[in-house]
């Protein structure tokens, strides 16, 4: 028992602990759509745009939350304009914005003075250095993004479906699609000081894909997600407590490592139900 | 009761490319019309246009009486492709209930009404027993049954419906077939694409499309051998003028489709 209670006996791991569950229970909930919608590269190259951002706050000494917010902006309206004025694919152009937003805020951030601890700092997050006015902040966002979610599933759903399949039930899927965007900048933003713009990702993405392998309805699916999300950062702050390891690292990797032992298991039993089908 | 359909020097573009050029046309109200053409036609643009889902380049659209955009909340419509990603735990059940959308909008929680008609186009269907399945589980014939029953789950007075037996297994076919049927008993106009010849022959009015609407009206006056050569081109018809039948690559047979579930017993 020992073992699992040591690592939170202090104030700032406690802290920790409760920064990596508000941020995993935001991320694996925006996750979840992300998934559903076949967005995850998006995903991916998103939690990176916002990296000049943060960069350009961090050596102007501004907020950089704001910073986060206006690279976000422009990492959208850069993949969209790339879309519209060419005939290319949209994914050439999260991947054009995805290696220069990421260059772009490496080459920002060099100017910095303590250039490696904030790069390090902005990429995998400070859980260890988590403030009460951080954990206020992030439960305000966790709420704003699962009251989100709940208003807004059914467009959601429907545009994960079909888009043309929305709009013709009238479900808006323009807007939908753009408050999905900003659900999405919304928990980026609100987890990266936590786990790091990096990592942050595995947090969005691994937990949703864990519990796609589980579930057998969507709303289980959140539910799962949210479980296996919690279970990641407790899990991860214990074991890298224990073997010394980088916190949000640790904490990133659990879901991951869940998911690839999860998918053989899942595997077989559906081979199973497949077989006692045709017996 | 309006029509589903009336243009007037309709021009439609599809990716900056004409798709259908300067056509006139009335779809009578309560009726089954067939919309039938070769490949890249025009049809499915002109059903998207009829649907509010294609903007009109030039001329002049109205659906039920009023602007296809207004006329959307009024017409169940049928994709033809949806392309569901694997593995996501998208039930039936849910997918049939996506049709109640329109009347619940955004946030209104469903009642007692709602779930019966989700219920009710789940058991039209013959889908009951497939209802806590995943989407992805299903044979294509199978799906298309669900998208159909979520179109009978949405209030409408009019039903569209894009290539709905192009490659199915019979029963799939037939259980469609009986609610293209049993729509236009209950005074529903129905409109869908197709390209078999044999399906445009039993609806009730034919639109033949050729990058513009060649011709339309009654089976009998659409279908005839000098209309189909200058929609198909010539060597595409064979057979006598009482029954011409084309040599339409496009076209599918669905006997020779494989629509068994992947769960289903082989023998």
């Amino acid at each position: 028992m020992q073992w699992w209670v040591e690592p939170f006996l202090l104030g700032f791991q406690q802290r920790a602990l409760l920064g990596g569950l508000l941020a995993a229970l935001m991320a694996s909930v925006v996750g979840v759509w992300l998934v559903l919608r076949g967005m995850s590269f998006f995903g991916d190259a998103f939690v990176h745009g916002v990296l000049p951002g943060i960069a350009l706050a961090v050596v102007l000494d501004l907020n950089v939350y704001l910073g986060a917010a206006v690279a976000a902006v422009v990492m959208v309206a850069g993949i969209h304009y790339v879309h519209r004025a060419t005939l290319l694919k949209e994914d050439t152009g999260i991947g054009l914005l995805f290696v220069g937003m990421l260059a772009l805020g490496v080459v920002i951030i060099s100017r910095s003075s303590s250039y490696t601890g904030s790069l390090t700092s902005i990429l995998f997050g400070d859980a260890l250095g988590v403030t009460a006015t951080d954990l206020r902040w992030q439960a305000g966002v966790v709420v704003v993004v699962l009251v989100a979610s709940v208003l807004l599933y059914r467009p959601f759903l429907s545009l994960s479906f079909s888009a043309t399949k929305a709009s013709s039930l009238g479900m808006r899927p323009g807007l939908a699609h753009a408050l999905l965007l900003v659900l999405i900048a919304v928990a980026v933003i609100g987890s990266f000081r936590t786990v790091g713009t990096l990592l942050v990702f595995g947090l969005l993405v691994g937990p949703a894909a864990t519990a796609a392998l589980v579930s057998r309805t969507i709303p289980q699916m959140f539910v799962v997600s949210m479980v296996v999300g919690a279970l990641s950062v407790w899990l991860g702050l214990v074991v890298s407590y224990h073997l010394q390891t980088a916190a949000s690292a640790t904490m990133a990797l659990v879901p991951i490592v869940l998911f690839f032992v999860i998918l053989p298991v899942t595997r077989l039993r559906r081979r199973a139900r497949a077989r006692a089908v045709t017996a | 009761m309006h029509a589903p359909g009336q243009a007037t020097d309709l021009v439609l573009r599809y990716d900056g490319h004409l798709a259908v050029d300067r056509s006139s046309l009335e779809l009578p109200a309560g009726q089954v019309t067939a919309i039938i053409g070769p490949n890249g036609s025009g049809k499915s643009t002109l059903l998207h246009a009829l649907a509010g889902l294609h903007e009109v380049a030039a001329g002049r659209l109205e659906v039920l009486g009023t602007s296809a955009a207004r006329a959307q909340s009024q017409i169940a419509y049928v994709v033809q492709h949806v392309a569901v990603p694997e593995g996501v735990p998208i039930t039936v059940r849910e997918v049939v209930a996506m049709g109640r959308y329109p009347t619940l909008g955004w946030w209104r929680r469903p009642r007692r009404e709602d779930r019966e008609r989700v219920r009710a186009a789940l058991a039209a269907l013959e889908i009951e027993d497939l209802a806590a399945r995943h989407l992805g589980e299903l044979s294509g014939g199978q799906r298309q049954r669900v998208y159909v029953a979520q179109a009978l789950a949405q209030d409408h007075v009019a039903i569209f419906l894009d290539e709905p037996l192009t490659g199915l297994d019979m029963v799939s076919a037939r259980a469609i077939d009986r609610i293209i049927h049993s729509e236009h008993e209950a005074g529903h106009s129905v409109v869908l694409t197709t390209h078999d010849l044999e399906e445009a022959r039993a609806a009730d009015q034919v639109v033949l499309m050729a990058g513009r609407v060649v011709a339309w009206g009654r089976p009998e006056e659409v279908l005839t051998p000098a209309h189909l050569t200058s929609a198909y081109g010539l060597g595409a018809l064979h057979g006598d003028a009482q029954g011409p039948f084309l040599d339409d690559p496009h076209a599918h047979d669905p006997a020779r489709d494989d629509g068994i579930s992947p769960g289903a017993p082989a023998g």
